[in-house]
């Protein structure tokens, strides 16, 4: 994502309108668009994370920080946090290399599957990937014990960063394959050509072009690793971590307190580095200089290939043991133990107690998807199009849904909106959050939906905002179209495709997100998330598999549907190139 | 992942006498969805060591794909390459003793003009001094002085574009490659670029093989021309007989601007024709395939070999002036007669003395510079 921010260049020649001189006057239609994204920003991540400082800035926190910096259980969980999120960037970055070089460098075959493979763990469900680890690949595993005879103890560090790698690598995939597929391939010709062997020439030209690329991902998913809950909840043992001590702080402690300075705790290195991040990623990418990418790619295709291929199969095969696992899982009555087929536990999720869950999570998250993708898609052209200064905070602002860890942002909900407030006698503000909120909770976890599920849609949006030349909007109001009016018919189009990137994902994040939600559901509401969180810690893994499995059905069958609705739309792509090349 | 220590010794200083290039039946054909393309057909070529030779034709004529394949970065279907004799189709592109200026420059952004131009030396294992030595003279000759601590996005497109040259010259190639190196420049730029790499190509006697689709530059900077069409050589030759004896009507039309006259030529001897065009009986040079009474004879004459006599006391003449268009240096003229629409240009016109258009015109064609060529 690049936030480069395209000055609206002024009508040329005197013949310019001398309102249009009167500048920083934004149209009404947009100052509306503007206030309510502020507004959604504000009370979805800005109010959250206000209420989460005060409360560990108030003055009975403060002694805390005291407590915390010279308590050697707590530094441990500082340390084993950051040692997480190192290593899980580290490895994730790597993965996600290993399998985009294999997509862009290697003469192999099956790179379509492995693709769709390496994209699987996009849609999981979390606990999905950490139950069917233990599964296959815990003490009594399937496969490490079953067939290695291994007793290997899976709880711990090993096992969070086997899982979160595996979760998280696709992110870093995807850039890195971009990043490759944009080197202009006569880099590496001119590289060959004066003399450079591949390993040479992968050395000294291609892994220092993308050196900022490998940034970027390794900064994000360390920040993702350290928000993490899910996974230190059910492979932690005695690992702790900081976002699954805040949940402990909250749910078995009943000490918000305690949460709220083990938040900020957590926060300092989560927004430092994904501020990092962006810096990073704004930064002048670094490709071509002049002139049309020429040449074309030359495939490794000697020996050297296969060592490398055989990585990505073994981590493929990885993703595959793991996702099979979630599916066999849930049709066999204990899977590797008794592989007797049954629809107990699907029934169960369907038909029986978890219908009420299933029906709840969907509901929501069809009503924050629509809400986040729209919401994503306006900060996006707001941002790219028309704000200057302002720009860059509502850009961050919009994303906070990411920054903040999930937890983080779950007990500053709980913090800003369990209590009602009053004014004087007048209840103005009803509880949100809690045994006694209006509707159970649910406007809380739409919001929740929707703050978290915001970021995807507005960075694919901004990416593809930044694409579409100014001139071909300024066109358009030239023609005497407002702005908004533009938007609707000239950029909305032509955005398509990022719109349903947008609902798609938001769709899927929404689904699958748990560290907020967690902390917001009530007797009154049950989301699939926070029963695959019971499910698992009580061990009755076959539960968590239906869940696990019908979750990913839906989101796959919600796919389609965004798809049919939104059309798969024209090829952006081309529209960008083709103002973008000089011509000859 | 392995470590292949390229055979530079192969790569080591040119020198005269060195750099011969053979292309023998060269062909190179792509599988398509309808079958099979074929991008280079049989391509035979000699060039001599320190010739500079043009590869020019339209777009999609199978020029680059010939010089990619001589770069070794892409395998001949069949055919063959050889490098002062020796064979060199299975040796991989870094090992070839080639060095290539390309169309994007390929400037490593990541490093600075002195460390992109040392690349190949440091690949070489050059001491430090001799990296400094070669260094200093490149950017001396290069008159790039001062920036090799710069950026390459710092430079403007005509000094990456002296790096690129520079990069690929220090590496002492004996043959280097061009692929439209001056696209991406500005026509002004475009003109000293070329005298620019015309002379550094002469001072070190580097064997050359230019890619452009640009006419003016081909005919400008070669030696020999190799005119392409449809992944076929129509003509190699000097700039001045592909311009006035082109071999086919593709280069006639091709290279700068024609008139063909259809015509039967009376008698044929010693490559010489005798024909009548446009009212005069002129003996004219003609292509080894025309042969007398053939009907299928052109008479291809350039327009400015072409001179226009006023018709005047209202008679009429073999033409009529359709249009006449002031150019700066010339007057062009389209014609109308008998044998179809011609253009003629008059060069160092007075603008106000044009011919108006209506005016009746007689034309003459210069025969030394006519030719006659048979129609494809």
């Amino acid at each position: 994502m690049t936030a480069l921010i395209h000055e609206p260049e002024l009508a040329p020649g005197p013949a310019a309108p001398p309102r249009r001189r009167r500048r920083r006057r934004l149209d009404l239609g947009i100052r509306l668009l503007l206030v309510a994204c502020v507004g959604l920003v504000a009370v979805g991540s800005v109010v959250p994370l206000v209420a989460v400082l005060a409360a560990a800035f108030g003055p009975e926190a403060l002694p805390r920080y005291a407590r915390f910096f010279s308590s050697p259980v707590d530094l441990t969980i500082l340390r084993n946090t950051l040692v997480l999120g190192g290593l899980v960037g580290l490895c994730g970055t790597a993965l996600g290399f290993l399998f985009a070089f294999v997509q862009t460098r290697l003469a192999v075959p099956g790179k379509r599957i492995l693709h769709v493979v390496a994209l699987v763990p996009i849609v999981s469900p979390p606990f999905a990937v950490a139950t069917a680890t233990v599964v296959l690949y815990g003490r009594r595993g399937v496969i490490s014990n079953g067939l290695l005879g291994l007793e290997y103890d899976i709880y711990g560090l090993d096992g969070l960063v086997f899982v979160l790698s595996l979760s998280l690598f696709p992110v870093a995939y995807l850039g890195l394959l971009g990043m490759l597929r944009g080197l202009d391939p006569a880099l590496e010709e001119a590289a060959m050509n004066l003399g450079a062997s591949r390993w040479r020439t992968l050395r000294t030209v291609i892994l220092p072009l993308l050196a900022p690329g490998l940034v970027a991902p390794f900064l994000l998913l360390f920040v993702e690793a350290i928000a993490d809950l899910a996974n230190p909840l059910v492979l932690g043992g005695d690992y702790t971590v900081l976002a699954s001590r805040a949940y402990l702080a909250v749910t078995g402690e009943y000490d918000t307190t305690s949460a709220a300075v083990y938040c900020v705790i957590l926060l300092v290195p989560s927004l430092g580095l994904y501020v990092a991040q962006r810096y990073w990623l704004n930064r002048k990418v670094r490709t071509t200089i002049t002139g049309r990418p020429s040449g074309s790619v030359h495939l490794i295709d000697n020996w050297v290939r296969w060592p490398i291929f055989g990585l990505a199969l073994l981590a493929a095969a990885l993703i595959v043991s793991i996702y099979g696992t979630v599916l066999l899982g849930s049709v066999t009555r204990v899977f590797g133990v008794d592989n007797t087929l049954t629809l107990e536990y699907l029934r169960e999720v369907v038909a029986g107690v978890g219908r009420e869950a299933v029906l709840d999570t969907v509901m929501f998250a069809a009503l924050a998807t629509p809400i986040a993708a729209v919401f994503g898609l306006v900060i996006a052209w707001l941002v790219v199009r028309h704000l200057r200064r302002a720009a860059g905070l509502l850009d961050l602002a919009g994303t906070l849904g990411v920054a903040v860890p999930g937890t983080v942002l779950g007990i500053g909900f709980v913090l800003a909106y369990r209590p009602e407030r009053w004014l004087g006698p007048v209840e103005v503000f009803p509880s949100l959050v809690g045994g006694s909120a209006i509707a159970g909770g649910a406007a809380a976890i739409v919001v929740a939906y929707v703050i978290r599920s915001l970021p995807a849609g507005q960075r694919t949006a901004v990416a593809a905002l930044t694409q579409i030349h100014p001139q071909i909007e300024q066109a358009s109001t030239d023609l005497g179209a407002g702005p908004l009016h533009t938007f609707r018919r000239v950029t909305l189009p032509l955005m398509r495709p990022a719109l349903l990137t947008g609902l798609s994902y938001s769709f899927a994040r929404s689904m699958t997100s748990i560290s907020t939600i967690v902390l917001l559901v009530t007797p009154e509401t049950k989301i699939i998330t926070s029963q695959v969180l019971s499910a698992a810690s009580t061990g009755r893994y076959g539960v968590a598999f239906a869940y696990c499995t019908v979750l990913t059905a839906i989101v796959l069958a919600a796919f389609a549907l965004i798809r049919l609705i939104v059309g798969a739309g024209a090829n952006l792509n081309r529209v960008a190139t083709d103002n973008e090349r000089p011509k000859r | 992942m392995t470590v292949v220590v390229p055979d530079l010794a192969v790569a080591e200083s040119a020198g005269a006498g060195t750099g011969r290039l053979r292309l023998e039946a060269l062909t190179k054909t792509f599988a398509s969805r309808t079958g099979t393309v074929t991008a280079v057909d049989a391509v035979d070529l000699d060039v001599s060591p320190g010739e500079f030779i043009t590869l020019l034709g339209p777009s999609g004529c199978g020029k680059t794909t010939t010089l990619r394949m001589v770069a070794g970065f892409e395998d001949a279907t069949s055919g063959q390459i050889r490098l002062d004799e020796k064979v060199i189709d299975s040796m991989p592109p870094q090992r070839r003793p080639m060095a290539m200026v390309f169309q994007s420059y390929a400037l490593f952004p990541h490093l600075t003009v002195g460390e992109n131009i040392a690349y190949g030396l440091r690949l070489r294992r050059r001491s430090r001094e001799e990296v400094a030595t070669s260094m200093r003279m490149a950017l001396t000759s290069m008159n790039l002085v001062g920036l090799e601590d710069r950026s390459p996005h710092e430079l403007s497109g005509g000094q990456q574009q002296r790096v690129a040259l520079a990069r690929a010259l220090v590496v002492q190639p004996k043959v280097l490659l061009f692929d439209e190196p001056l696209s991406n420049l500005d026509a002004k730029l475009r003109g000293s670029m070329r005298a620019e790499i015309r002379r550094i190509q002469r001072m070190f006697e580097i064997t050359s093989i230019y890619v452009t689709h640009d006419q003016d530059e081909a005919m400008s900077m070669s030696d020999r021309i190799v005119v392409m069409n449809q992944g076929r050589v129509e003509q190699v030759a000097v700039p001045g007989e592909i311009y006035l004896r082109p071999a086919s009507v593709f280069v006639a039309d091709f290279i700068g601007r024609a008139n063909f006259i259809e015509v039967v030529p009376e008698s044929v001897s010693d490559g010489r024709a005798v024909v009548h065009a446009l009212g005069q009986r002129l003996t004219a040079a003609a292509h080894p395939t025309v042969s007398a009474n053939d009907d299928n004879a052109y008479l291809m004459a350039r327009p400015e070999t072409m001179k226009l006599t006023p018709v005047t006391d209202g008679r009429t003449g073999i033409g009529v002036v359709l249009r006449s268009t002031f150019h700066g240096p010339a007057v062009d003229y389209e014609i109308e007669t008998t044998s179809g629409t011609l253009a003629v240009t008059d060069p160092g016109a007075d603008p106000r003395e044009a011919l108006a258009e209506g005016t009746n015109v007689n034309v003459r064609i210069d025969p030394d510079r006519a030719y006659l060529l048979t129609r494809d």
